[in-house]
């Protein structure tokens, strides 16, 4: 309860939660459009998801100049590419945000002569671009950290090293399911560096859940934008799966504040 | 800015800024009611404030468990005067959430074959009583700290009395006038008091205009619900300005 109290006080995890709801409701409209069910039902699901996206419009009035103050406090961070990239993806969240508040008075009435397919185009397009800074943002923390983790682990020799005991059995001779480094100089050079970079990455990723989640997060959002503005059509089902999926991330990461990925 | 970002990062603190848009809203258009030019105007600010409402009553979902949650601590005070204030004051408004969630059901299409009228009215008698015990708590705290103050003035007069009794009789006739002393001299040290007196008495014409006990007009609830919200974002804004417990 006291966590409830904790979450709920706070404007953004009822948003997430609306989110949570919105994308619930576009997945299971989905799913009862493709099961056949009346129209009634499916009428209701529409209904409430209007209401929730409305309502998370007028609960983001002014969000737009939380985010350009967040992009001032970016501005200040030693890092040039993290600088670079979280600066602009609030920036471009800020503009994001002012579209959406456009498209909240023109549903409402008070633009009533108001493009809102423009409108609607223009603001996933933000939304769209601050999602790329924000996963090149997550792609440079990677690469960092697995920099870090290779000269760490003293280079590609030692992690091929420890996976070859486990491979063998005691006479020596390889075990018959074993996938091991011992087949990487058979299949090419380049074949076993795509092999050290992928364990690199995955013990990067799994010491560091933050990074993880806000990645995981991030790509899972993309298919969003990418599917209302038409690049990358997938459907409203799967949309609503991973727009469903990544605000449960996002619940988590204001639940447990210390999977939040900082700056 | 920081005020400002600190404000609406808090979910009451944008509760409490759409709640003042929405009775400016109400206040705006008994203002330019009569005005036949301004129709499309006066349509645009009954949209804002239908909008307006049907959102707060969406951010009020879940607030009954709040409430639920504020009565277990209220339960622990040491004051039983308090206690008993605080804990109905919380558990009626838990009621009345419940009440409003069920009407923000209707209006969303969840459920069909409910009694509008009677669940706003169920809802509007909650807030009437939760205010009512709000006032209670405001009186309690305004006896006591006027209580101090005469014990204060008391003291302060103390000194005379065993040099005459002339100066002892003199204090009787004095005590009549010195009441309006004793309020204003409790209450000038205790802004939190005056704030949270004046927010429930504002609030207060709002269910009694809806339930027709008092009926003013949308102007007077639009005028009261209006200051209410600006008394509520100041002491969001300024957490010593908020009356404790």
């Amino acid at each position: 309860m006291d966590s409830w109290v904790r979450l709920s006080a706070q404007s953004q995890a009822k948003d997430r939660l609306f989110r949570t709801a919105q994308y619930a409701c576009t997945l299971l409209g989905y799913t009862l459009a493709k099961g056949g069910a009346g129209g009634e039902l499916l009428a209701k699901v529409k209904q409430l998801e209007g209401h929730l996206s409305l309502g998370r419009k007028l609960l983001r009035l002014g969000n737009s100049t939380d985010a350009l103050e967040a992009a001032k406090r970016a501005v200040h961070l030693s890092d040039g590419v993290l600088r670079l990239c979280i600066t602009v993806a609030h920036l471009n969240r800020a503009m994001y945000f002012a579209c959406d508040n456009v498209l909240w008075a023109g549903r409402t009435g008070l633009l009533p002569k108001l493009d809102q397919d423009k409108w609607s185009q223009r603001s996933f397009r933000y939304y769209l671009f601050a999602l790329i800074l924000s996963l090149t943002r997550d792609a440079y923390e990677i690469s960092l950290l697995m920099e870090r983790e290779s000269r760490a682990g003293g280079g590609a020799g030692k992690i091929s090293g420890g996976s070859l005991p486990s491979s063998f059995q005691e006479n020596g001779e390889l075990l018959p399911n074993a996938v091991t480094t011992e087949r990487a100089p058979l299949l090419g050079p380049l074949s076993a560096l795509v092999h050290r970079r992928l364990l690199l990455l995955v013990t990067v990723l799994r010491a560091n859940p933050p990074l993880t989640l806000d990645l995981l997060k991030n790509l899972l959002d993309i298919f969003i934008p990418l599917d209302r503005l038409g690049l990358y059509r997938t459907g409203p089902g799967f949309v609503g799966a991973c727009g469903l999926t990544s605000s449960i991330l996002g619940l988590l990461t204001m639940v447990y504040p210390w999977l939040k990925l900082k700056p | 800015m920081d005020s400002y970002i600190k404000l609406v990062n808090q979910s009451q603190g944008r509760d409490r800024v759409f709640r003042a848009t929405q009775y400016a809203c109400a206040l705006l258009r008994h203002l330019l009611r009569n005005h036949a030019a301004r129709r499309e105007v006066l349509e645009k600010l009954r949209r804002v404030e239908s909008n307006m409402s049907s959102g707060r009553k969406l951010f009020r979902l879940g607030n009954t468990v709040s409430s639920i949650s504020a009565v277990k601590q209220t339960m622990h005070l040491s004051d039983p005067m308090l206690q008993l204030c605080l804990t109905s004051t919380h558990l009626i408004r838990a009621l009345y959430f419940v009440c409003d969630n069920i009407l923000w059901a209707q209006s969303v299409g969840l459920l069909h074959s409910i009694n509008k009228e009677c669940w706003s009215r169920a809802a509007s008698r909650c807030y009437l009583i939760s205010l009512v015990l709000s006032l209670a708590r405001d009186v309690y705290f305004f006896a006591q700290v006027t209580a101090w103050a005469a014990q204060m003035m008391e003291h302060q007069k103390k000194p005379l009395q065993p040099k005459s009794k002339a100066g002892e009789a003199a204090c009787y006739p004095l005590l009549g006038s010195c009441i309006p002393a004793l309020i204003y001299k409790g209450l000038k040290n205790n802004p939190p008091l005056i704030l949270d007196a004046l927010k429930n008495i504002c609030d207060l014409f709002i269910p009694l205009d809806t339930l027709g006990i008092y009926e003013t007009s949308p102007g007077m609830v639009g005028l009261c619900g209006l200051l209410s919200s600006f008394i509520g974002i100041l002491t969001l804004l300024k957490p010593n300005l908020k009356l404790t417990p």
